[in-house]
């Protein structure tokens, strides 16, 4: 098993990069900052609890804005710029031949890189999340510890399901720009367009329906569809869970939602909810994006020539 | 034992074929050097042998291991200094050995090996600072941990000095002398000749050459290259005169002081005493065991397609030779300064000559097939 060690190698040769003293002075000024702005100045001492900041939720029915959204959105540049290069950049400069003519398979360096890549994003993070502890006992403020814990933790594993699918990409591109290309590419879909693909996808399914004389698709499952598919997103995934450890599921899963999804939602989720909107559900889809793109980062790098 | 087993191994790429049905048996122990001009698809078999590309036909096997299925099991027991590689920039020498021990799962002092590359001083700077010939130490360092049984060194001398050259081929032969298989490939041929026990070449894909260094040599009859200095330009009759004595096969100006001489070893006495008796100096004479090199070009190049860039390799091979051949190291100096600039200005004259050999010796080539 010499995953270790090429998990080692990926660590201290990453652990040397600008890049990541970027990322970890950026989570430090971005996490202890917003925690020094909110807890320091803008929030009067009663007010001081993590929840009014890490489990900010803000929804306006078309737009949301939360805390949580935003650390994920950063956090999600910041894990696939430090891995969509792991394997093309290996291969461009020649050292996956280093690598390959040790004895590890190509799945050690798979799980290696992965791990490795994994350590160097969360120990930035974790930088950040100490910076903001600091802060948090410096202004006396509620730490929630039950909640805020959790969160860290969750947040963790957002950064390695990022850094999963940026291995994905190196893998599966043959060269550096190819794979730069399809991260943006799809940094941008997750960022950006999948709530309205997730909106669109059960519109057309009615509009097919109705063609066909079906009858159209009622609105609830609509609804339902619609809401699951915006789940699946991993930046969604994270901010609907993170929003339960503060405030319970039936208003977590809301977060999201825009006004005309709520009115039919809200009833359902304050009933029995169905299984797939569930904690533990979205939880299984956040590993998912951990293994999957990974398992498919293996099968392509398994077959493939150097 | 076998160490190395290649049967009717094919590898097409998209639009090329690198190897065509490649069959090759290396036995344990032994030092194969394997020859061929570049894109003859020497890295190509190499890379079948590590699984960095699979083959599309045939089957290869490593030291008792299939190459495709127990890669690891075969990487286990070998070093490798592939061709084309990259090092982290941003890890210290000790750094990638230390990568390698891991990954071998050995109990090795990784400044021992560094040591013994010759890196010593170096092993705490970042690898990305490197030079080529510090790099191909590296890696050369990288591929002993663990003392394996098999060594593949992809053009293990390119980018080293001669000094350095010296050194990798030192260490080839310590491993060869610990029992270690030695597989590597070079179009430098007086590497080859002084390592190898047996030499294949390749050409365009195919194997079309197996034999010791002795057997080619006698198969392509070729002989060796006297390259004499001389202090006044030499007349035309005299040239004709050299090229009477009994031995010798050719005679060529070589720039205006200088005389390049093919002929028989038994020969080359005569030569020079003939010239001095013509009243001519002979300021330096070296002997340029060319004929490996001959050898190759024969084996290596169609008669209708010589490549001009080819030939200017060749060249450098040439006057690599000539270097590590000077018996008298003083005159090495002096004549080294002038040597380069000669050769490249009558590199014209000596493609012609190349050209006869090849065409002589292809003949050759084809009745022994």
């Amino acid at each position: 098993m010499s995953w270790q060690a090429v998990a080692r190698k990926e660590f201290r040769d990453a652990i040397r990069s600008r890049w990541l003293h970027g990322s970890t002075l950026f989570f430090v000024l971005f996490l202890g900052g917003a925690a020094a702005l909110f807890f320091g100045a803008l929030l009067g001492p009663d007010s001081r609890q993590v929840s009014n900041l890490f489990g900010f939720f803000a929804s306006l029915g078309v737009f949301s804005f939360s805390f949580p959204g935003l650390l994920a959105l950063v956090l999600g540049f910041v894990a696939l710029s430090t891995s969509y290069g792991s394997i093309t950049e290996e291969r461009e400069s020649g050292s996956i031949k280093l690598l390959l003519s040790l004895p590890n398979s190509r799945l050690d360096a798979v799980i290696g890189k992965l791990l490795g890549r994994s350590g160097v994003v969360v120990a930035a993070l974790l930088v950040g999340f100490f910076a903001t502890f600091v802060v948090l006992l410096a202004t006396g403020t509620r730490l929630e510890l039950g909640s805020f814990v959790p969160q860290v933790a969750l947040t963790a594993l957002l950064g390695v399901a990022f850094v999963s699918v940026g291995l994905s990409i190196s893998a599966l591109a043959d060269s550096n720009r190819e794979a730069t290309l399809a991260t943006m590419g799809l940094y941008l879909v997750f960022a950006i367009l999948w709530g309205s693909i997730s909106e669109g996808i059960p519109k057309l399914l009615n509009y097919a329906a109705e063609q066909l004389g079906a009858g159209g698709v009622a609105e609830l499952t609509r609804v339902k569809l619609g809401v699951f598919l915006k789940y699946l997103n991993p930046l969604k995934t994270y901010e609907t869970l993170a929003a339960q450890l503060y405030y319970g599921p039936a208003q977590a899963r809301l977060v999201s939602t825009t006004f005309g999804e709520r009115a039919v939602l809200a009833p359902v989720l304050e009933g029995s909810p169905p299984f797939y909107f569930s904690g533990w559900f979205l939880f299984v889809i956040l590993l998912a994006w951990i293994v999957i793109p990974a398992v498919v980062g293996y099968w392509a790098f398994e077959r493939a020539d150097l | 034992m076998t160490a190395i087993e290649l049967d009717g191994v094919t590898k097409r790429f998209e639009d090329v074929t690198a190897v065509s049905d490649l069959s090759l048996t290396v036995e344990e122990g032994e030092v194969f050097g394997f020859l061929g001009p570049n894109g003859a698809g020497k890295s190509t078999t190499i890379n079948v042998l590590l699984d960095f590309v699979r083959p599309t036909e045939g089957s290869v096997t490593v030291l008792g291991h299939d190459a495709r299925e127990e890669s690891v099991a075969v990487r286990e027991r070998t070093g490798v200094l592939p061709e084309g590689f990259g090092v982290y920039d941003r890890l210290t020498g000790r750094a990638h050995v230390e990568f390698a021990i891991d990954s071998k799962e050995v109990d090795a002092d990784p400044d021992d090996v560094l040591e013994r590359v010759g890196l010593a001083d170096a092993a705490d700077r970042k690898a990305g600072g490197y030079s080529k010939g510090m790099r191909q130490r590296l890696a050369l360092a990288m591929a002993l941990v663990g003392d394996p049984d098999l060594l593949v060194l992809d053009e293990p001398s390119s980018g080293l000095d001669p000094a350095g050259a010296k050194e990798m081929r030192e260490i080839v032969l310590s491993e060869a002398e610990r029992g270690t298989t030695v597989f590597f490939s070079s179009h430098i041929l007086e590497q080859v000749e002084a390592v190898c026990d047996r030499v294949g070449i390749l050409r365009g894909g195919e194997l079309v050459a197996v034999d010791s260094i002795e057997g080619l040599r006698e198969a392509t009859d070729a002989d060796a290259t006297l390259r004499v200095s001389v202090g006044d330009p030499v007349a035309d009759e005299v040239l004709a005169e050299i090229r009477d004595l009994a031995g010798v096969r050719s005679v060529d100006r070589d720039g205006d002081d200088a005389l390049r001489v093919a002929c028989d070893s038994d020969a080359k006495t005569a030569v020079v005493t003939e010239l001095e008796e013509r009243g001519i100096t002979v300021t330096d004479f070296t002997t340029e065991e060319a004929s490996l090199e001959d050898l190759f070009l024969a084996y290596t190049e169609d008669d209708s397609d010589v490549a001009v860039d080819d030939s200017d390799g060749a060249e450098n091979d040439r006057s690599e030779a000539a270097e590590s051949e000077r018996s008298d190291a003083a005159d090495a100096e002096e004549a080294g300064g002038t040597d380069d600039p000669t050769e490249a200005g009558t590199a014209d004259e000596e493609d012609g000559g190349d050209d006869a050999d090849s065409e002589a010796s292809a003949e050759d080539t084809e009745v022994a097939r």
